[in-house]
């Protein structure tokens, strides 16, 4: 009997250590990203990093200014929200409040379908499909513009958005629609004024996850926003082309000699983005957990 | 106020089906064009053979194998660690603050962006560990990246088997441990499946995580080893469509490479749906 | 408390000032009882009144719950379940329990049989033996000897309670606990099972919860009544029916409550 509590209590122990190992893996990735960061700042100042607005890492007068990548990813992220957000929590709504159930049974798993095409997939798409078109369509000299990375980007959250705006409003209890339907309201009325209000911190989550994926999307803008290094003018920089931090790091890590300042400089860029990343996965968090309702 | 409820009600409704339509729409446009632009360039040869002429011509050889290498890689290093944590996490962990903290972590590790865990991959495992730019610099990096969404779904899976099971088999006199070995994960194994066919997904699907890890942008031999570099579908297609020998006239290779990788992903997706399905209703007592 | 109990020369259970807690809440007040060897003890009061906690005292199931905390003693056959030299695991090995749902594995009507005498160490090749003779103790081995390989889950809710009994007597207990065995069950079932409970007494200690009052008069030997929390009476079931000692158990017995 001993023995086998014995052995309970190591088996216990084995898998508290392979869990914890999560946490360690988590902490290595802060540790190898910041002190890979802190070798660029014993040569140059972390201020004029952050406030730099030239990323000119080759040139003989060499700068690291984050900004300009900093506002491309700002510019492309913000674009893909304002065209992906609306359009997803109207297709959240339809799919859980109006569509037939055989639809929505269908249209889940299909809209799911964008979440597992890879994102070259998308960057390819995206090159021969999208960035003629807006050439065209805008008159441009180029098509790889902020613009066409947005739209990219706003289909590639699409997924994100849907799925959890659509959960959050199906976990609205019937209980609170009933009554406002009771009281001689339209459908459309008590989904605008009760069910919408009641799932709104569940679509924040989603927005702010939607968010996430956005910023964090490296190979698709990498291959149609151009990746020219320019803080661009808003909203005349939709039609520019931009560079973003994900695509700066994937672009010119393969060419930097190791342990060179522009070597380390990418990862500053990278702990930037991982910063703004933890920052937004925690917000989403802490809404989530909100707006779990409690089952009467 | 001039619309009465009933017209608006109309509008509001008319909008919100043609937005889903719209977003159906690009899910059926993305598709269809890969799929009418990709099939004339799929044949066995070009699932079989090497790249020539620079790669303008011949298959996608290498890139085949070289996905299938890193998605061996992977689930080797993330399998085993993602379904004990997420044993430990359903069948142990207290309400404490460092459940919290793992929890907390693997939050967070889903959330971050995969060129992030190129550079980790890149500092740690090619640098650090000295593996070198490698099959296996690239599987451990993957395997980080996939590590969340196996201990996520094994979660899940473990939450759908029935607490009477748990329960009617420690009152044999079985112990915990056992009761989980013999009882619990058998009855999960779907669960397990389904997340880990996703995971084979991301993995074929990924690029970033591999741009400094290890793929290659040509290479004339299969890799030899677990130190080898590689080529792999998705880089394969990248560097074919941005900085390859002829852009323009290498398109169908493009679109086939792009449709293969596809339908591999999807194939899978496609897989881990069914077998959701197949189980959803069949634990409930 | 009654002559009957007090005669009860030599008792397989004997439980002492046993208070349970949940959290803040106490689910069981100072609960004292003496239970004899092959017999069969119903336990019966309204829904929440603490049986389903109190028969889970017998085999440690509490000590599954968190924030679960007990004193006073339960001793089986004269030793202190609770002691520091008693494991649980092994404890539950000789008492056994039944639960209300039937709940079979996901396994094969042998498999789920074979479960418990494998991970304990049966030899492989008594193991069929085993299996037959549980089955055949739980009245279940005609209905089942021809398809063993076929999974439990395709028996009806009767014949999976029954299986459940068996894959229970199938790890040789002592004392079997049933937590309402029969109340997801059809009348037929039901009196199956009930019959099959009254031949079991034979060779086991039984304690069963049930809320069918007329269960407890047609197959117990000793009924105790629970409320809120409290063990009001407790005595041989003819007494506790015919000729209730406390208000509120003759109430609850003629249906005024509960
Ligand atoms: N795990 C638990 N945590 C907290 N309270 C519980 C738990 N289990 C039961 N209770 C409470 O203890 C009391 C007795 O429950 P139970 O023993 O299940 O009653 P019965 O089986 O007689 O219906 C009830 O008030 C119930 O709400
Ligand atoms: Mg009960």
């Amino acid at each position: 009997m001993f023995n086998r509590n014995y052995k309970e209590k190591m088996i216990e122990s084995v898998l508290f250590s392979v869990s914890a190992l999560t946490v360690v893996i988590l902490f290595l990735i802060c540790l190898f990203l910041f002190r890979n960061s802190l070798f660029l700042f014993n040569d140059f100042s972390l201020l004029d990093f952050l406030t730099g607005r030239f990323w000119y890492p080759t040139s003989v007068n060499r700068q690291f200014g984050l900004l300009p990548l900093f506002f491309g990813s700002l510019i492309v992220t913000v674009g893909a929200i304002l065209f992906s957000v609306p359009l997803g929590i109207a297709s959240a709504i339809y799919i859980s409040e109006i569509a037939h159930p055989k639809v929505a049974d269908f249209l889940k798993p299909f809209i799911e379908i964008l979440a597992g095409i890879p994102s070259v997939v998308f960057g390819f798409f995206g090159l021969v499909v999208l960035v003629p078109f807006v050439q065209k369509t805008f008159n441009l000299p180029t098509g790889q513009t902020a613009l066409t990375g947005s739209i990219m980007l706003g289909i590639m959250a699409l997924p994100t958005i849907i799925t959890i705006s659509e959960d959050a409003i199906s976990s609205v209890p019937s209980t609170i629609k009933q009554g406002s339907l009771a009281l001689g309201a339209t459908r459309w009325q008590t989904i605008y004024k009760v069910i919408i209000p009641a799932a709104l911190s569940g679509i924040s989550a989603a927005v702010m996850l939607g968010v996430g994926r956005a910023i964090g999307e490296t190979m698709t803008l990498m291959m149609i926003t151009g990746n020219t290094a320019i803080i661009p003018s808003f909203p005349g920089g939709f039609l520019e082309s931009v560079r973003t931090m994900t695509a700066t790091i994937a672009l010119e890590m393969g060419e930097v000699p190791q342990g060179s300042d522009h070597f380390y400089a990418l990862f500053a860029v990278g702990s930037v983005l991982f910063i703004i990343t933890f920052l937004i996965n925690l917000i989403a968090d802490s809404i989530k957990k909100k707006y779990r309702f409690k089952v009467d | 106020m001039g619309l009465s409820s009933k017209t608006s009600e109309k509008i509001a409704f008319s909008l919100l089906t043609l937005a889903t339509l719209t977003v159906a729409s690009f899910v059926l446009v993305i598709l269809v064009y890969i799929i009418l632009n990709g099939y004339g360039a799929i044949s066995i040869e070009f699932l079989t053979e090497m790249p020539r002429r620079m790669m303008t011509q011949g298959g996608i050889y290498p890139a085949i194998v070289g996905t299938m290498y890193l998605i061996i890689g992977s689930m080797v290093a993330a399998l085993p660690i993602g379904v004990i944590a997420a044993i430990y996490l359903n069948e142990y962990a207290g309400e404490n603050r460092t459940t919290w903290l793992v929890e907390m972590a693997i939050n967070n590790l889903a959330g971050t962006p995969s060129v992030v865990f190129g550079l980790f991959g890149l500092a740690l495992f090619v640098k650090y560990f000295g593996f070198g730019p490698s099959i296996l610099s690239a599987s451990l990096t993957l395997a980080l990246l996939i590590l969340p969404v196996i201990i996520r779904s094994t979660k899940e899976a473990l939450l759908t088997v029935p607490n009477e099971y748990r329960e009617s088999s420690l009152a044999l006199g079985v112990s915990k441990w056992q009761t989980i070995r013999y009882v619990v994960l058998p009855a999960a194994i779907p669960g397990i499946v389904t997340g880990s066919i996703l995971s084979i997904g991301r993995v074929a699907g990924e690029t970033a995580p591999i741009l400094f890890t290890g793929a290659a942008y040509f290479l004339p031999r299969l890799p030899d080893s677990i130190y080898s570099q590689f080529m792999a579908l998705p880089y394969h297609l990248f560097v074919l469509a941005t900085a390859g020998t002829n852009i323009a006239k290498t398109r169908p290779i493009q679109y086939g490479t792009a449709l293969v990788l596809l339908l591999i992903v999807l194939g899978l997706n496609l897989i881990a749906v069914l077998i959701r399905r197949h189980y959803r209703n069949k634990l409930k007592i | 408390m009654t002559e009957a109990v007090q005669n009860v020369s030599q008792s397989q259970i004997e439980v002492e000032n046993l208070n349970l807690w949940y959290g803040e809440k106490q689910a069981l007040k100072n609960i004292s009882m003496q239970i004899s060897k092959n017999s069969v003890t119903a336990l019966i009061g309204p829904s929440g009144c603490g049986k389903s906690t109190f028969i889970r005292c017998l085999n440690r199931m509490n000590d599954l719950i968190k924030n679960c905390r007990i004193e006073g003693r339960v001793l089986i056959e004269g030793k202190d379940i609770y002691g520091p030299d008693v494991d649980a695991v092994d404890l539950r090995k000789n008492v056994g329990m039944v639960f209300q749902k039937p709940n079979p594995f996901p396994m094969s009507i042998y498999d789920n049989i074979a479960y418990g005498p494998r991970i304990h160490g049966a030899n492989k090749k008594d193991l069929d033996g085993i299996v037959e003779q549980a089955l055949r103790s739980a009245a279940i081995w005609e209905e089942t000897s021809d398809r063993l390989k076929s999974p439990a889950l395709s028996l009806s809710g009767g014949q999976q309670q029954r299986l459940c009994i068996a894959r229970t007597l199938a790890v040789k207990p002592r004392i079997i606990l049933f937590d309402e065995p029969t109340s997801a069950l059809d009348p037929i079932s039901t009196s199956r099972i009930e019959e099959l409970i009254m031949n079991l007494k034979k060779d086991y200690t039984i304690v069963i919860v049930t809320h069918n009052m007329q269960q407890a008069a047609r197959i117990s030997d000793y009924t105790g009544f629970f409320l809120m929390g409290e063990l009001i009476e407790f005595g041989q079931t003819r007494q506790i029916f015919h000729n209730p000692q406390e208000r509120s158990t003759e109430d609850y017995i003629t249906g005024r409550f509960g």
